[in-house]
C-alpha cells in the first residue's frame, strides 16, 4: 500500500508541477517599453535580425523584438485566438489583412507621420483590399512584389529576340522560340499555387481591377470580365511542356535555370531558387502584354509585406518610433537588396536587376493589385485553374467560378450589400 | 526452447527480405546523395539526380547543424520524446491493465474503453484552436503543456495497444499472485508490467516516432515562443517561394540516427521478451 | 472479499485520474470545437451562431463529396495493400534469418523519413523515373506521369501511404507473433500442419488481437490521410486528391471557413468512429469464438 502511495503521489506531483512550472509573466522593466513585431517572412528573418539589433543598440527606451517564426500564419491564428496579439504584425496585402480589418484586429494608424512618404498606389491597394469601407489606414506598405515573364537575358541576346509589349507580339515571340526548337515557357502546375502567377498577370491587363468587389456586390459576373482572361492563360500554356501538370515549382525552377525553356511566367520571389541552380544565370523580367495595345498593360504589383498595428497595442507611440526606424532609407534598402522587393516609399533605390525591365512601370506607378488578393482560399482558384488547364473547357470553368464564389463570399456578399443599401453605391 | 535457437537459417526467406530492401534502400540512396550535393547540382535528368556528388564534402552537414542550431534543437527533442515515452508507458500501461482487466465484464469500463480509443478519431485541426486557447488560459503554454498534451494524443493508440496485448496473458498468472496475498496494485509492477516487456517496447516506439516527427502540437502550444524542436527547426528549409532540398536532407538525415538507434534497442527488447517462457 | 474491493478500488483509483486527464484535454476542447461547428467563426476576430447552416451546406458541397469519395477508396486500398505486406514482412522477419536486427531497421527507415523527403522523392520517382522505365520497358500506360493524371493520382498517393506505414504495422506484427506460444507450433508440427495451413489456423488467431490493431490504426491513418497529399498534389490534378483531412486544415485553418470544416470535422469524426466500432465489435466477436 504504502508504495502504491508513494507512486500515485509522485504521479500527482509530475501532473501538478507541469501545471504550475510554466514561465511566469514577463517582468515590467521601468521605463522601458517592450514592443514585439511578428512578421511572416523567415525568409527575410536575417535582416529583421540586424534591424532588431541596431535598434535595441540606439533606443534606450524601447526594447524591441522581432520574430520571424516558420509557419508564421498558424501562430499568428492561434495568438489571437489566445488575445495574445504582438504590438506589429508584419503581413502581405491579401484576404487575410482584408478578414483583420474587418474583425477590427488592426488598429487605425492613419495619423502616422511616415505614410506620407509611401506610394499612393500602395495606399490605394490596401484601401482597395477593405471589405466594406472604413475610414482609416491599417498598415503601413512596406515592400511590394511584381509578377509578369522571367527570361534567359543571355538566350535572348544571343538569338536577338526583343521583349514583346503587346499580346501578339508574345504570340510571335512564342513561335519564334519553338521554332528553333526552344521550348518557350516551363510550368510547375502540380504545385497548384504556380497556375495564378500567369493567371493573375494577365488578368490585371484584361480585367478591370474591381471584378471581384463588383461581384461582391452583385454588379457583374466573372463570366462577363475573366473569358479572356482564362484563353489567353490557355494559350500561354500551350508553348510550355507537353504535361505542365507534372512537374512542379522546383522542377520548373531547375529547368528554366538550367536553359530548358526560355522564359518562366512567375513572380520575381522565384528567382533566389532558380540561382541557387545556376548562380551565373542572366534573369531579367518583363510586363506580361496581355493586350494588343501597349497603353492597357499594367505590372502585376501587390503589398508583400505591410507593417499593421493592432488594435490591442498599448504603446501606439513607441510603435511608430520602430516603424520609422523600419522605414528608413538605408533600411529598406538593405530589405529590397536582401529580397529582390520593391519599395513602396517614394525615393530613390537602387533596384535588383532583374526587375529592370519592369522599371518603367514601377517609376509611373502603373500596377494594378493582384487579383488572387481577393480570392478567399478555401475557394482553391489555384486548383479551378489548374483543372481548367487540364480539361480546357473555358466555359465550365466560368460557371464553377460564378457559382462557387457565391458559396465561399455568402458572408462578405451580404455584408458588403448591406452596406451599399445603407450608403448607397460607393460610385 | 534454446533448441530452436540451432535451427538452421532461413536462406530463401533472407533472400527474399533483402530483395525486398530495394524498396527502402532506393530512396534511402536518392536522399544520401541529394544531401551530398550541391544546389548546382541538382537538376531533372534521371541520370543526373541519380549520379554521385561532385565532392563528398560534409558541408551541407554542417550548414544545416548551423541553422537548425542542432544541438540545442536536438536535446529539446529528447526531452520532449523521452519525457512522452516514459509518462506513456507508466500511465498508458496503468490504463490498459485496469480497463482491459476489466472490459469485458464491466459495462463501465468497456464504455471508458471505447471512448477512449475513439479519442484517435478526433481531427486534430478541431482541437487546436480550443486547445491553443486552453492551454494558455492554464499557463501550459509550454513544454510540460506540449508533453501532457502528447500523453493525452497516444492515450487512445497506446490504450489499444496495451488491452490487446493483455488479451494474450493468462489472468491465470495474476491469480497466482493474489494467492500469494500481493494487491493488485502490488501485482500490476511485479507481474503485469514486466511481462508487457514486448509491447511496452513497441509503444515506446510507435510513440517515439510520432513525437520525434510532429511540428504542429509545439507550434500551435508554444506559438514560437519557445525553443524549437528538430523539426521546427527544419521548417527553416522550406519558404514560400524556395526550398533548399540539400540542406534539408542532411538535417533530415541527421535526424534519422537517433530514432533508428532507438528503434534498434526497443527492437531487441521485443524479441527478447519473456512471454513465452513466462506464459508457459 | 476484501480482496475483490482492494482491486476494485484500485482499478478505479488508477482509472479516474488517466479519464479525468483525456477529458480534460481532449474532450473538452472537442466540445468547444463543436461549438465552432455552429457558426460563422474564420479563426479569429467575432463570430455570430448560424444554427445548422453548416452542416447543411456540407450536404450540397460537391467538394466535400469528393472527398469523402477519394478519402474512403482510398483507405480501402491502402488498409488491405498495408495489413497484408506488412503481415507476410513480419512472418519474414520473425523467422530463422540472417542479418536480423539489420533488416529490421531497414524496413523501419519509411517511417522515419521527414514529409520533405518523402515528397522530393516521389515526386520525382512519379514525374521522371517511371515515365523514363515505361519508356525503356515500352509500356504506354506508364509514359506519363501519374500525378498529373486525376485518373491515377490517387493510386500514386495509395503507393506513398503504404509505403510509409507498412513499417509501424510490421513492428505491431512482429510484438504480437511473440506472443505466439512456441508449443502451439511444436503442437503443430505433431499434426503435420506446415505453411499456409499453419498460419491460418495456429498462428493467424492467436495474432488477431494485433490484426485488429492494425485495421484500427491504418483505417485511422488513412482516413485522415494529410502529409502524403500535401507532399505529393496539394489536392491536385483537378482536386482529385483532396482528402477530407486537407480540406479541414486547408479551409478551415490556412483558410477562412473554420466554422464550416470543425462541422465537416464532426462529422467526419462521427463516421470513423462508426467504422472504427463496427470494426471493433466485428472482430471481438471473432476473438471470443476461440
Amino acid at each position: 500500500m504504502k508504495k502504491k502511495k508513494a507512486i500515485s503521489a509522485v504521479l500527482a506531483a509530475s501532473m501538478l508541477a507541469a501545471v504550475i512550472l510554466p514561465g511566469c509573466g514577463s517582468d515590467e522593466n521601468s521605463g522601458v517599453t517592450e514592443i514585439e513585431i511578428l512578421q511572416y517572412k523567415p525568409e527575410a528573418a536575417t535582416y529583421f535580425d540586424q534591424v532588431e539589433e541596431q535598434f535595441n543598440a540606439t533606443h534606450d527606451d524601447i526594447h524591441l523584438t522581432i520574430s520571424s517564426p516558420n509557419d508564421a500564419s498558424t501562430i499568428m491564428r492561434t495568438r489571437f485566438v489566445r488575445d495574445d496579439y504582438p504590438d506589429i504584425i508584419g503581413i502581405g496585402g491579401d484576404i487575410n489583412y482584408s478578414y483583420y480589418v474587418d474583425a477590427d484586429i488592426l488598429a487605425d494608424v492613419s495619423d502616422y507621420p511616415g505614410l506620407a512618404d509611401v506610394k499612393q498606389s500602395y495606399l490605394d491597394i490596401l484601401e482597395n483590399l477593405e471589405i466594406t469601407p472604413k475610414d482609416g489606414v491599417f498598415g503601413v506598405p512596406y515592400v511590394a512584389n511584381a509578377a509578369g515573364i522571367l527570361y534567359n537575358k543571355d538566350m535572348f541576346e544571343e538569338h536577338g529576340w526583343q521583349i514583346p509589349e503587346s499580346w501578339d507580339e508574345l504570340i510571335d515571340l512564342c513561335e519564334e522560340i519553338k521554332s528553333e526548337g526552344i521550348l518557350p515557357f516551363y510550368f510547375g502546375f502540380r504545385d497548384t499555387w504556380t497556375c495564378l502567377a500567369p493567371w493573375n498577370s494577365l488578368a490585371v491587363d484584361l480585367a478591370p481591377a474591381d471584378t471581384c468587389k463588383k461581384v461582391n456586390a452583385g454588379e457583374t459576373t466573372f463570366t462577363d470580365n475573366y473569358r479572356e482572361v482564362a484563353e489567353k492563360c490557355l494559350e500561354l500554356v500551350s508553348y510550355g511542356p507537353d504535361d505542365p501538370v507534372a512537374y512542379g515549382y522546383n522542377d520548373a525552377c531547375t529547368a528554366f535555370a538550367n536553359g530548358e525553356s526560355a522564359m518562366y511566367p512567375i513572380g520575381s520571389y522565384a528567382v533566389p531558387q532558380i540561382l541557387s541552380v545556376n548562380p551565373d544565370m542572366n534573369i531579367d523580367s518583363f510586363v506580361t502584354p496581355g493586350n494588343d495595345d501597349p497603353e492597357k498593360n499594367t505590372l502585376n504589383s501587390g503589398v508583400d509585406l505591410m507593417f499593421a498595428v493592432t488594435a490591442a497595442c498599448e504603446h501606439k507611440e513607441e510603435a511608430y518610433e520602430v516603424l520609422d526606424f523600419l522605414m528608413e532609407d538605408e533600411n529598406i534598402q538593405a530589405y529590397i537588396d536582401d529580397q529582390n522587393a520593391v519599395p513602396c516609399k517614394e525615393g530613390d533605390f537602387d533596384l535588383a536587376p532583374m526587375l529592370d525591365g519592369m522599371q518603367s512601370y514601377i517609376e509611373s506607378g502603373n500596377m494594378t493589385d493582384y487579383q488572387d488578393h481577393y480570392y478567399p482560399s478555401e475557394m482553391a482558384v489555384d486548383a479551378q485553374i489548374q483543372t481548367l488547364i487540364i480539361n480546357k473547357d473555358v466555359d465550365a470553368f466560368l460557371a464553377k467560378f460564378d457559382k462557387d464564389w457565391q458559396r465561399y463570399n455568402r458572408d462578405i456578399i451580404r455584408e458588403v450589400q448591406e452596406y451599399n443599401e445603407e450608403h448607397g453605391t460607393s460610385d | 526452447m534454446y533448441e530452436k535457437m540451432k535451427a538452421r537459417v532461413n536462406w530463401p526467406i533472407t533472400i527474399l527480405l533483402f530483395i525486398g530492401l530495394i524498396t527502402v534502400a532506393f530512396p534511402l540512396y536518392m536522399t544520401i546523395v541529394i544531401a551530398f550535393k550541391q544546389p548546382t547540382e541538382m537538376t531533372n535528368s534521371i541520370s543526373g539526380i541519380l549520379s554521385l556528388p561532385a565532392h563528398w564534402s560534409l558541408s551541407n552537414f554542417a550548414q544545416a547543424m548551423e541553422l537548425t542550431d542542432f544541438w540545442r534543437s536536438l536535446g529539446n527533442s529528447l526531452l520532449v520524446t523521452i519525457s512522452t515515452v516514459v509518462l506513456c508507458l507508466l500511465l498508458h500501461s496503468l490504463m490498459g491493465y485496469a480497463v482491459g482487466r476489466n472490459k469485458a465484464h464491466s459495462k463501465i469500463y468497456n464504455l471508458i474503453y471505447l471512448f477512449i480509443v475513439s479519442g484517435m478519431f478526433v481531427p486534430f485541426a478541431i482541437l487546436m484552436m480550443p486547445l491553443a486557447k486552453q492551454t494558455a488560459e492554464m499557463h501550459l503554454d509550454n513544454w510540460a503543456g506540449v508533453i501532457i498534451l502528447y500523453v493525452v494524443f497516444y492515450m487512445p493508440m497506446n490504450l489499444l495497444l496495451y488491452t490487446g496485448y493483455l488479451v494474450n496473458i493468462p489472468i491465470a498468472l495474476e491469480e497466482a499472485a493474489r494467492v500469494d496475498g500481493a494487491s493488485t496494485w502490488r501485482t500490476f509492477w511485479k507481474i503485469i508490467f514486466p511481462i508487457m516487456k514486448p509491447m511496452h517496447a513497441t509503444v515506446a516506439v510507435i510513440t517515439a516516432l510520432a513525437v520525434w516527427n510532429d511540428v504542429m502540437t509545439p507550434l500551435i502550444i508554444m506559438s514560437g515562443k519557445g525553443q524549437n524542436t528538430l523539426p521546427l527547426a527544419q521548417l527553416t528549409f522550406q519558404t514560400q517561394f524556395g526550398t533548399n532540398y540539400n540542406l534539408a536532407f542532411a538535417s533530415y538525415l541527421l535526424a534519422l540516427i537517433p530514432i533508428i538507434i532507438f528503434y534498434v534497442i526497443c527492437q531487441k527488447q521485443i524479441i527478447n521478451g519473456v512471454v513465452n517462457g513466462a506464459v508457459k | 472479499m476484501k480482496k475483490v474491493n482492494d482491486s476494485k478500488r484500485t482499478y478505479m483509483l488508477i482509472t479516474i485520474p488517466i479519464l479525468a486527464l483525456f477529458v480534460c484535454f481532449n474532450t473538452v476542447p472537442l466540445i468547444r470545437g463543436v461549438v465552432y461547428s455552429f457558426t460563422n467563426f474564420k479563426g479569429f476576430g467575432t463570430y455570430d451562431f448560424v444554427g445548422f447552416r453548416n452542416y447543411m451546406d456540407l450536404f450540397t458541397d460537391p467538394r466535400i463529396g469528393g472527398s469523402y469519395l477519394f478519402t474512403i477508396k482510398l483507405a480501402i486500398v491502402a488498409t488491405i495493400l498495408t495489413n497484408v505486406i506488412s503481415l507476410i514482412l513480419a512472418l519474414g522477419l520473425n523467422s530463422k534469418i540472417k542479418g536480423k536486427t539489420f533488416l529490421r531497421a531497414a524496413y523501419f527507415v519509411p517511417n522515419v523519413l521527414g514529409a520533405l523527403v518523402v515528397g522530393y522523392i516521389f515526386q520525382y520517382f512519379f514525374t521522371y523515373i517511371l515515365p523514363g522505365l515505361g519508356e525503356v520497358l515500352g509500356i504506354d500506360a506508364l509514359s506519363g506521369s501519374m500525378l498529373s493524371n486525376s485518373k491515377t493520382a490517387w493510386i500514386a498517393i495509395v503507393i506513398v501511404c503504404a509505403w510509409q506505414s507498412i513499417a509501424m504495422n510490421t513492428i505491431i506484427y512482429i510484438s504480437g507473433l511473440q506472443t505466439v506460444p512456441e508449443d502451439v507450433y511444436e503442437a503443430g508440427d505433431l499434426d503435420g500442419a506446415t505453411g499456409w495451413k499453419k498460419f491460418r489456423y495456429l498462428t493467424f488467431p492467436l495474432i488477431i488481437p494485433f490484426f485488429t490493431i492494425n485495421m484500427v490504426l491504418c483505417v485511422k491513418n488513412f482516413l485522415m490521410v494529410f502529409d502524403q497529399i500535401m507532399a505529393m498534389t496539394k489536392g491536385g490534378p483537378e482536386q482529385s486528391t483532396e482528402s477530407i483531412s486537407y480540406l479541414i486544415y486547408n479551409n478551415g485553418l490556412s483558410g477562412g471557413s473554420f466554422g464550416y470544416q470543425s462541422a465537416n470535422a464532426v462529422v467526419f469524426f462521427i463516421v470513423i468512429v462508426a467504422i472504427s466500432v463496427a470494426q471493433m465489435s466485428i472482430s471481438s466477436k471473432k476473438e471470443e469464438q476461440l
